[in-house]
């Protein structure tokens, strides 16, 4: 039952996402700015399953998953404007010129081949997650702390991209992206393209979630959420445990920054301030949490609403957004994909069976 | 204001003594008809630029007048205002003093001095680019002014430019002078020109030792220069030796400063995770809106300062001692609305209810946006302007001592109520054990509901305080917040004598590093420091003892 | 079951749909826009957020705007519809919203951003849909798009002249100058340009240091010690692009060492009436800023501007309702709506490839007197104030410049260079060495 049911939604999924909305975009139906809106989606969606993975799977609550996501952005976006600076012959990038750098700085040279930048994309948030995580979960901090402790070093790290010193571009971060391995970034045909390559990626991590999550490595996860002093006392190294999950989850947040940044044209310390992570947390508890599929349901929605209440009502949409926060967080704990479930299984309630309360006390 | 007008005739006599007294008093009060009533464009601007190159003393009230735009006309006369005073109805009246020929009170018909509101007074406004032409003359002008701080200001522009014709003039001056740091200041640069003066080795070091023990603002300067351009080699050695000495002990100065600033800082971060430190032991709770409860005391004090001085008319510093429990009181209600709607369902599971009090605190914000809008600022009472001086350089700001003083105060009567009192046990026992003192008959839901209260309350009173140091914005909460979150982790759960001990480490290992290092950097060395200490402690100074601690 | 799993996914189904193309779709059915009753202009000032402090003030008037050019029949025949979007002080939001205002819901030009980073987030787009956007606040300059119009200042109409002010006699013969800012860009850049004016006049490179502090920084202790060791000799003064809620700290720090206007004064930058309408202004006193435009300004235009601002404020229940004042950036907003109207009116057209030639040169009677946009770029040449601060939060103008100051894009001391011209080069070029 649970099988077709989840056939029908990749399904419906695809179809919708895959197919209908990329042929509308082609003859014209849908918009291009509905199709980056949705490849950017795509992206968060993407940083949720990471989220997800430790906060809904692991329990641990991080609140800098954003920072992560940054440190992706940025390095795509370095290489981005490393490769115009080059085009426009200066070899440095316009706003170190106004802030009269005239050398380029040596943690940018790497970032003129793009598949060094990829790879440093990936490694450097892998590291920062491996040090701090390492650290943090040695001392065995958990719950409440891990999130404040998490929360006060993306607060540390946005004052520190905040300065202009740290030669990332200050409050302004990168911008004026032109062209991506030769392909201008404002051609539509390469905005479809990017929007079907966040859809791929999406797809390809949720995927690899399931599998994760499905394996003995996922139920192990599940133990240390439930019962992490019973885990260790089974002799699973929870500390390993715990710390490649972290560092999953910062893996998955890089890669949904690097898809991010292409897109949106920008990439700033804003997207990485203390509220951006709490947003990431937020659309998993929205969504419904311990769920892959709420995970990237929360994603989409939440960013979907955010985008057309700043544009319908926008003078009020932060007490509509406010009110579903709280509201769904009290009466729907398990997000919208457990009001879906209420609202369908009221009509029948054949569903409530053992299986489904067993599930609510462990959740 | 008698001792004023005394000061005026004395400097008066002094300048009279080093310039000889011209006999153009009639062309005087012709150039300030013209200031007052230019009768062309640039007339007033001749006009000033004779007045200020004669000098004559007896316009020097006039002329300070202009310099402080405080010069008005009284049936045809050049006035000035004192200082302000209250009238039987409440408004402000000043007495007014006319300016020339003589400076005097203007008397009704009694003899009294007269009190005028303002706005009785007809204005004259004179340009920035007139006023400038009083810079030669300004010290002398200020050297009589009523304010200490003007006068202050007045010797330091003296320094550096002033000749030894003007030692008669400031000697004069000195003589008068009776505020103790204007007294300072004004010796230092009557030394300064003996110093220069001197002749022998013996008098250029005496001169020193009394610029040494006078202790000025700008003692390092003058020495500074004087080793390096001084006359006397002796001399000039003596004074490199007090440099190096004074150099030492402003180094230990600014250590206290330092230490006085992290103990402020840390009591500031005490008085807002003392609230948060009580919920979150009790219920497990963080409370992302504790900083907007915040945000509410200060408001609360916006509006109770607008309701003394719009609504009531009470222009006095009462309405501090006011807004101080009402701010309390305001924030407290506000929590318990929160706590009966929000929290209250989420007792068992703390991670939501940290989201759900996010949502709370953006609605909350947004909120204040709208009702208040822009920046407001509270003006602070006036008995907390300044600051207390300990010695020479090191003052400590009343503001700030005032809130030590109400942390001090907030932190006693918070450990009366946890250990002196019934509610405080009941508190403790649910604390420790919930379900067991509900079994013993502890009504835990009122407990919560009663500590939810008291822990917002008390960021409503830090709020409060808060309207002392900074301006009132709807994101106020928002600064201080991760801070006071790490000083609750770094204390422990639910601990008083946590919350003192590394709030108490963090602002004052926040400002020594911030002395070192840039605040930014500072910040992510604070983290680092954190993180390493929870290596050793993870579960802060004071732990819960017992075994309730594992899941 | 069966039947219920297969209309419930049939709804979801179409609820998407629904909902994508009521974002999407919006636009197909206004593909007219130009033939209708109405014609559409997008705001894009941030309601929420931190900037919305500053924001809202300049939707307000350019509503104001739009409702006085309603009034007297509209643009070429036709009412003008405003669209407001919030981009709620995000960043990413910026780009997003401009994109939606300009593909989606098709309108004829925006009126938007404050921040230097929300104006770089949204050029890429304006760029490549050929939108037309107007700027309204002073900015940093080092920018020629063809797609925005910038009514604000350029930093020779605001900062050059001011520091020549105090340089000369009767602004007090300044020697020696601190130059503070807020660590951003335009801070940077302008004191990168005050500093290379500076120094061509011959002040000595120790007799100007250049300071930076965080965003919001509170504490001003250490910073005003060293500005005071720096005036101890006299003749010193500040040059201050400290922005936003630094400002009463530092002023109060200032004021609390024994600094004061008269012995060192602050010439600030970024610090207009709409900023000091509810702070204490009782340590501000006597400090001066430039800008363009100050609400104390005498003329008849602008008093009626004043007063219609407060009445429109209060008639739409506005927060502060007729108690608000009107400042610089609040000035070139309202202008920036009457340039686009008259420029579409002598185009005859909405479209922004013949508005924007149909700008160049163009003129109007704004509060601030005559204004007259450039011939060969999209800024404005107007004239420059510096005033003094009043205890009411409002100016004395103290010094205004000899008629209009012609805008440069490119600082002829930083950037000799470069120039910017859309008739003959088509924006940034380089100019031939004599």
């Amino acid at each position: 039952m649970e099988k077709t049911k989840d056939l029908r939604f990749y399904l419906a999924f695809l179809v919708l996402f895959a197919v209908l909305l990329p042929l509308g975009n082609l003859t014209g139906l849908v918009s291009n700015n509905t199709i980056s809106l949705w490849g950017r989606y795509f992206c968060f969606a993407i940083a949720a399953l990471g989220v997800d993975l430790i906060w809904g799977y692991t329990g641990i609550l991080s609140m800098c998953q954003a920072f992560f996501f940054c440190l992706g952005g940025y390095s795509v976006a370095m290489h981005i404007v490393m490769k115009g600076a080059s085009a426009n012959g200066t070899g440095i990038p316009d706003f170190m010129v106004w802030n009269q750098v005239n050398s380029l700085p040596f943690f940018w040279v790497p970032f003129q081949s793009f598949g060094l930048a990829l790879i440093l994309g990936l490694l450097i948030p892998a590291a920062f997650a491996f040090v701090f995580g390492y650290f943090i979960f040695r001392s065995r901090i958990k719950g409440v702390y891990m999130a404040i402790i998490t929360q006060a070093l993306a607060l540390a790290m946005w004052l520190l991209f905040l300065r202009n010193e740290t030669m990332l571009g200050g409050t302004n971060g990168l911008t004026d992206f032109k062209s991506l391995l030769g392909l201008s970034l404002s051609s539509p045909a390469v905005k479809l393209g990017l929007y079907l390559i966040s859809l791929a990626g999406l797809c390809g991590a949720y995927f690899l979630s399931k599998k994760l999550v499905d394996s003995k490595f996922g139920k192990v996860l599940q133990a240390i959420r439930d019962s992490e002093s019973r885990t260790s006392y089974t002799a699973y190294r929870v500390l390993d445990y715990k710390l490649a999950i972290f560092i999953a989850g910062a893996l998955l947040a890089a890669f949904a920054g690097m898809l991010y940044a292409p897109q949106t044209g920008i990439i700033t310390p804003g997207r990485m301030d203390v509220r951006a992570s709490v947003e990431m947390v937020m659309w998993v508890a929205l969504g419904g949490r311990g769920k892959l599929k709420g995970a990237v349901l929360g994603a989409l929605v939440v960013n979907f609403l955010y985008s057309i209440c700043t544009s319908l009502f926008p003078d009020s949409w932060l007490f509509i957004l406010g009110f579903l926060f709280v509201i769904t967080v009290l009466y729907f704990d398990k997000g919208f994909l457990g009001m879906i479930e209420k609202i369908s299984g009221g009509i029948g309630k054949r569903k409530s069976s053992i299986k489904e309360v067993a599930e609510q006390q462990v959740v | 204001m008698n001792c004023i007008i005394k000061m005026w005739l004395g400097i008066c006599l002094c300048l009279i003594i080093g310039k000889h007294a011209s006999a153009q008093s009639d062309s005087t009060s012709i150039l300030i008809g013209h200031i007052l009533y230019p009768p062309g464009d640039s007339a007033r601007s001749t006009a000033l630029q004779k007045l200020v190159s004669r000098g004559e003393p007896a316009t020097f009230p006039f002329l300070a007048a202009i310099n402080d735009k405080k010069i008005f006309l009284l049936d045809g006369q050049p006035v000035t205002t004192g200082l302000p005073q209250q009238a039987a109805d409440g408004s402000e009246v000043f007495e007014v003093f006319l300016l020339y020929p003589k400076s005097v009170p203007v008397l009704n018909s009694d003899g009294i001095p007269k009190l005028l509101p303002v706005s009785s007074l007809e204005q004259i406004s004179i340009s920035r680019s007139d006023r400038l032409l009083m810079i030669p003359i300004l010290p002398f002008l200020n050297l009589a002014n009523p304010d200490p701080k003007k006068r202050i200001i007045a010797y330091g522009q003296l320094l550096n430019s002033a000749d030894s014709s003007k030692i008669s003039v400031l000697s004069g001056a000195l003589n008068l002078e009776k505020d103790k740091e204007a007294l300072t200041a004004g010796k230092e640069i009557l030394f300064q020109l003996e110093l220069e003066q001197a002749k022998s080795e013996t008098v250029a070091k005496a001169y020193i030792d009394s610029l040494d023990s006078n202790w000025g603002e700008n003692v390092t300067l003058i020495l500074k220069n004087y080793a390096t351009s001084g006359k006397l080699e002796g001399a000039k050695k003596y004074a490199a030796e007090k440099v190096t000495d004074l150099e030492g002990l402003q180094g230990r100065i600014q250590k206290a400063q330092n230490l006085f600033s992290g103990i402020s800082l840390g009591s500031i971060l005490i008085l807002i995770a003392l609230g948060l430190a009580i919920v979150y032991g009790l219920a497990g709770i963080i409370n992302m809106a504790h900083g907007e409860f915040l945000m509410i005391g200060a408001y609360t004090t916006f509006c109770v300062q607008k309701l003394f001085i719009d609504i009531l008319g009470i222009k006095s510093d009462l309405f501090f001692f006011v807004s101080l429990p009402v701010s309390f009181l305001i924030a407290g209600v506000f929590g318990l609305i929160l706590e009966k709607l929000v929290i209250r369902h989420l007792y068992s599971r703390p991670l939501e209810s940290l989201l759900a009090t996010w949502g709370v605190s953006l609605i909350m914000v947004q909120l204040a946006r709208s009702i208040f809008g822009d920046l407001t600022a509270v003006k602070a009472p006036s008995f907390l302007a300044g600051g207390y001086q300990v010695m020479p350089h090191l003052i400590l700001p009343y503001n700030r001592l005032f809130i030590i003083g109400l942390t001090i105060i907030v932190v006693s009567l918070t450990y009366l109520m946890l250990y002196r009192s019934r509610l405080g046990i009941q508190i403790r026992a649910v604390t420790q054990n919930r379900s067991m003192s509900a079994c013993l008959g502890v009504e835990t839901r009122k407990v919560d509901a009663i500590t939810f209260f008291l822990g917002s309350g008390l960021a409503g009173l830090a709020g409060c305080a808060m309207t002392l140091i900074g301006n009132v914005v709807p994101d106020m909460g928002q600064t201080y917040i991760v801070d006071s979150f790490l000083v609750v982790v770094t204390g422990g759960v639910g601990k008083i004598a946590g919350a003192i001990l590394s709030g108490l480490g963090i602002g004052f290992l926040t400002k020594v590093l911030e002395s070192f290092y840039e605040a930014v950097y500072g910040k992510v060395l604070i983290l680092a420091l954190i993180v390493i200490f929870l290596q050793f402690k993870p579960r802060g100074l004071f732990p819960d003892k017992g075994r309730i601690a594992e899941d | 079951m069966k039947i219920i799993q297969a209309r419930y996914w049939g709804m979801l189904m179409l609820a998407l749909i629904a909902a994508l193309s009521g974002c999407g779709g919006s636009g197909s059915s206004d593909k007219k826009a130009g033939e209708g009753e109405t014609v559409k202009i997008g705001i894009l000032h941030s309601l929420s957020g931190t900037m919305a402090i500053s924001e809202v003030s300049l939707k307000d008037v350019v509503l104001m705007a739009v409702d006085e050019i309603n009034a007297k029949g509209g643009v070429l025949g036709k009412k003008i519809e405003p669209v407001i979007v919030d981009p709620a002080s995000d960043w990413d939001l910026f780009a997003e919203k401009a994109k939606e205002l300009l593909l989606d819901k098709k309108v004829s030009a925006v009126f938007g951003c404050w921040t230097s980073v929300s104006r770089k987030s949204v050029l890429p787009v304006f760029e490549e849909n050929n939108g037309l956007l107007f700027y309204p606040v002073q900015y940093e300059g080092e920018e020629c798009s063809t797609s925005v119009i910038y009514t604000g200042a350029t930093p020779n109409q605001q900062l050059i002249p001011a520091a020549e002010y105090m340089m000369s006699a009767e602004g007090g013969a300044y020697k020696k100058f601190y130059l503070l800012g807020t660590d951003y860009v335009f801070p940077r850049t302008a004191n990168k340009i005050l500093k290379a004016f500076l120094l061509s006049k011959g002040v000595p490179k120790e007799n100007i240091v250049e300071e930076y502090t965080p965003f919001h920084h509170q504490d001003y202790q250490t910073i005003v010690s060293k500005i005071k060791q720096f005036a101890a000799g006299g003749k010193a003064c500040v040059l201050s692009t400290i922005n936003g809620d630094s400002n009463v700290p530092f002023y109060k720090e200032f004021a609390n060492q024994g600094l004061s206007a008269a012995t060192c004064p602050i010439m600030a930058f970024s610090v207009a009436e709409d900023e000091l309408r509810a702070t204490d202004t009782e340590f501000l006193v006597g400090h001066l800023a430039a800008w363009n435009y100050f609400q104390s300004s005498e003329s008849a235009e602008n008093k009626k501007f004043v007063e219609d601002f407060r009445a429109f404020c209060k008639k739409n229940n506005l927060p502060g309702g007729d108690k608000r004042v009107t400042d610089d950036p609040i000035c070139w907003a309202y202008t920036g709506v009457y340039l686009w109207a008259k420029a579409a009116e002598k185009a005859g057209s909405f479209e922004v490839s013949k508005v924007r030639p149909a700008l160049y040169g163009l003129e109007f009677d704004s509060p601030d007197g005559v204004v007259k946009m450039d011939t060969k770029n999209h800024h404005l040449a107007k004239p420059v104030m510096i005033g003094e601060i009043k205890p009411d939060g409002q100016f004395d103008i103290i010094w205004k410049s000899n008629g209009l100051v012609n805008p440069e894009p490119w600082s002829k001391l930083t950037s000799p260079d470069k120039d910017c011209d859309h008739v003959a080069h088509g924006g940034t070029y380089t100019v031939a060495k004599k």
